[in-house]
């Protein structure tokens, strides 16, 4: 990690000697020009059509077509006064609470998995990766069936359940893969200093651990914040149903207000934005631990 | 020791019987169900037993074919291979040394972002819009460019309806293959290049005979997670064409979800369900044996 964050570029030798190499010679202004010109094209793929919903948000009605530059809040007004905070609190409860849950189990469990051996381990582990993999709409016919006899659709309980179900597997595996990097000398010097295990766990292998749970768990909440389809399937009724939901059915209304569900839009992306920027860099090295090496 | 193992069962219990009740009981249940035909409206009363009824239904369907066609062709292969060629053309250029120099590279990245946080609901809505005809953004685009002379209904046109899914794919999900390619390139060593120099190789000489074998092992990964990922998504395609015009970009999971809770039949949803995790449990064995298994080791 140390070696793609460290700034490369900054080497007095190598600027200067790419500085000859791209600006030096005559005629070669063509290929540097490509560079930008493909690198413009790029950003503006990738960043423009949040910032056309952004930007769209607060602008006054008549929304796509028309051209009207004068700021305004009126469409979160709109929105949050038509009952879409609602959904907002919806998602923060189940969302907040799935992540929590997940993350305590998978600190556990990671733990155990990092520190023991025991018949079975490679399986089990193994196993609980495979959850990843697993098609989850294969699984909202029978859970369907099961939490309706349960009495458990259209409760905040039944989609927290499912939220800390599909958040397990990769939190486990991200966290197993942070606790191989913590010393195991750590745990055993406070087991001979008479600790307990648990008192290990939670005063010694917790606080170290810190930077990698909060990326765990990070990426827990995106998932959850983000889900579709188990929502769809479970939650019927406004009254528990999550920003994902609110925000398609706004969308499908056909009398729907533009500038109210592009201000909805914005509500649903900011939270996963913010908690993005600062995480990004080891969240993508996480997700794709083992492949470089 | 005894200590240990009920320390152990402590603390993996919980996570485990969470995962046993989530994946594995709803899998039994869903074999049941597959063998009946269990409607949703007599939920309550249950189905009657029909054998591999279902199964035959669904491997002599006329629609399955294309259904097939559409989720490992269209939906997955495709996809994948754009969205790595493209996220490897984002890295390579973000990481040209001009980028660097000109100190762009951060706010590349802080584009690359954007569309990664961009939640697959919110994505969808705004390509709905963009690709709407005959106002959306495209359409005025090229009309205005003289492109085109009517405006094309992108989600609606069969010529155009699976490109444009696949851009909206490609657009949401590119980012975390961009990104991990870059935290790749940047961890080539440099004195390959220069011994390479030395020995007077080309670029393209470079490119293939370090950059690529370098990133491949990354490729690899980025692009096996990519295709249970997108094999298993419904998503995009349901709430994009909503598995239309008609039945034309129909995959696996929309249809499971039309079977189950469109035309109310459990038991033939089920019974694709299970087709669909046996495609998976496939996958997942090949997966395990090219690079999972290295991945578990690592940890461990």
């Amino acid at each position: 990690m140390t070696l793609t964050s460290a700034p490369l570029n900054r080497d007095p030798d190598v600027t200067s000697h790419w500085h000859r190499r791209m600006f030096g010679r005559p005629g070669r202004l063509f290929e540097p020009l490509l560079i930008l010109a493909g690198l413009l094209a790029i950003l503006f793929a990738l960043v423009y059509p949040m910032v056309f919903i952004l930007l769209g948000s607060f602008k006054t009605q008549g929304g796509l077509l028309a051209s009207a530059t004068a700021f305004t809040w009126a469409n979160y007004i709109t929105l949050f006064t038509g009952g879409f905070g609602r959904f907002l609190v919806n998602s923060l409860v189940i969302c907040v609470a799935a992540t929590a849950l997940s993350t305590l189990v998978s600190v556990n469990a990671a733990y155990v998995f990092s520190r023991f051996r025991f018949r079975g381990k490679g399986l089990i582990f193994g196993s609980v990766l495979f959850g990843q993999m697993f098609p989850w709409i294969v699984l909202v016919n029978p859970l369907f069936i099961l939490l309706t006899q349960a009495g458990f659709t259209n409760s905040y309980t039944g989609m927290i359940f499912c939220y800390t179900a599909i958040s397990i597997p990769f939190s486990v595996y991200m966290l197993t893969g942070y606790l191989a990097t913590v010393p195991r000398e750590l745990d055993e010097a406070a087991l001979i200093d008479g600790a307990s295990r648990y008192q290990v766990v939670w005063r010694i292998v917790f606080p170290v651990l810190m930077p990698g749970i909060v990326s765990t768990a990070t990426y827990a909440f995106m998932l959850c914040w983000t889900e579709y389809l188990f929502a769809l399937a479970f939650l019927t009724k406004p009254a528990v149903q999550t920003l994902p939901i609110g925000l398609y059915q706004l969308f499908g209304d056909d009398r729907a207000d533009w500038g109210a569900v592009m201000a909805a839009s914005v509500v649903t992306t900011i939270p996963t934005l913010l908690l993005f920027l600062p995480l990004q860099a080891r969240l993508s090295s996480g997700l794709t631990a083992g492949a470089v090496k | 020791m005894r200590g240990d193992r009920l320390f152990i069962t402590v603390m993996l219990g919980p996570a485990l019987i969470i995962l046993a009740l989530f994946y594995l009981w709803p899998m039994v249940e869903n074999l049941r169900v597959s063998f009946t035909d269990l409607t949703l409206l007599r939920l309550r009363v249950g189905g009657q037993w029909i054998g591999l009824a279902n199964y035959e239904e669904f491997i002599t369907s006329p629609e399955t074919g294309r259904l097939m066609m559409n989720t490992f062709i269209w939906l997955t292969a495709i996809s994948v291979a754009v969205r790595l060629l493209l996220g490897l053309a984002i890295a390579l250029i973000v990481n040209t040394p001009l980028v660097r120099h000109l100190r762009l590279a951060t706010l590349a990245r802080i584009a690359i972002l954007v569309p990664w946080a961009t939640p697959p609901v919110v994505a969808i809505i705004i390509w709905r819009w963009l690709l709407e005809a005959p106002n959306g953004a495209l359409n005025s685009v090229l009309l205005a460019l003289g492109l085109i002379d009517t405006p094309i209904a992108f989600l609606a046109d069969l010529r155009t309806v699976w490109p444009s899914v696949i851009a909206i794919v490609v657009w949401n999900t590119v980012p975390l293959i961009a990104l991990s390619l870059l935290a790749s390139l940047q961890a080539v060593p440099a004195d390959l290049y220069e011994a390479a120099e030395l020995d007077g190789a080309t670029r393209s000489a470079k490119f293939w005979h370090i950059t690529l074998p370098f990133l491949k092992p990354t490729i690899v990964v980025l692009g096996l997670t990519s295709v249970f990922w997108t094999f298993n998504n419904f998503v995009y395609v349901w709430l994009a064409t909503g598995a239309g015009p008609g039945t034309f970009t129909n995959v696996l999971a929309t249809e499971i979800y039309i079977r189950s809770f469109v035309d109310f039949r459990l038991g033939y949803g089920a019974a694709i369900g299970i087709v669909m995790a046996l495609i998976m449990a496939v996958f997942g064995y090949f997966y395990f044996r090219m690079i999972g298994r290295r991945q578990i080791e690592e940890v461990l």
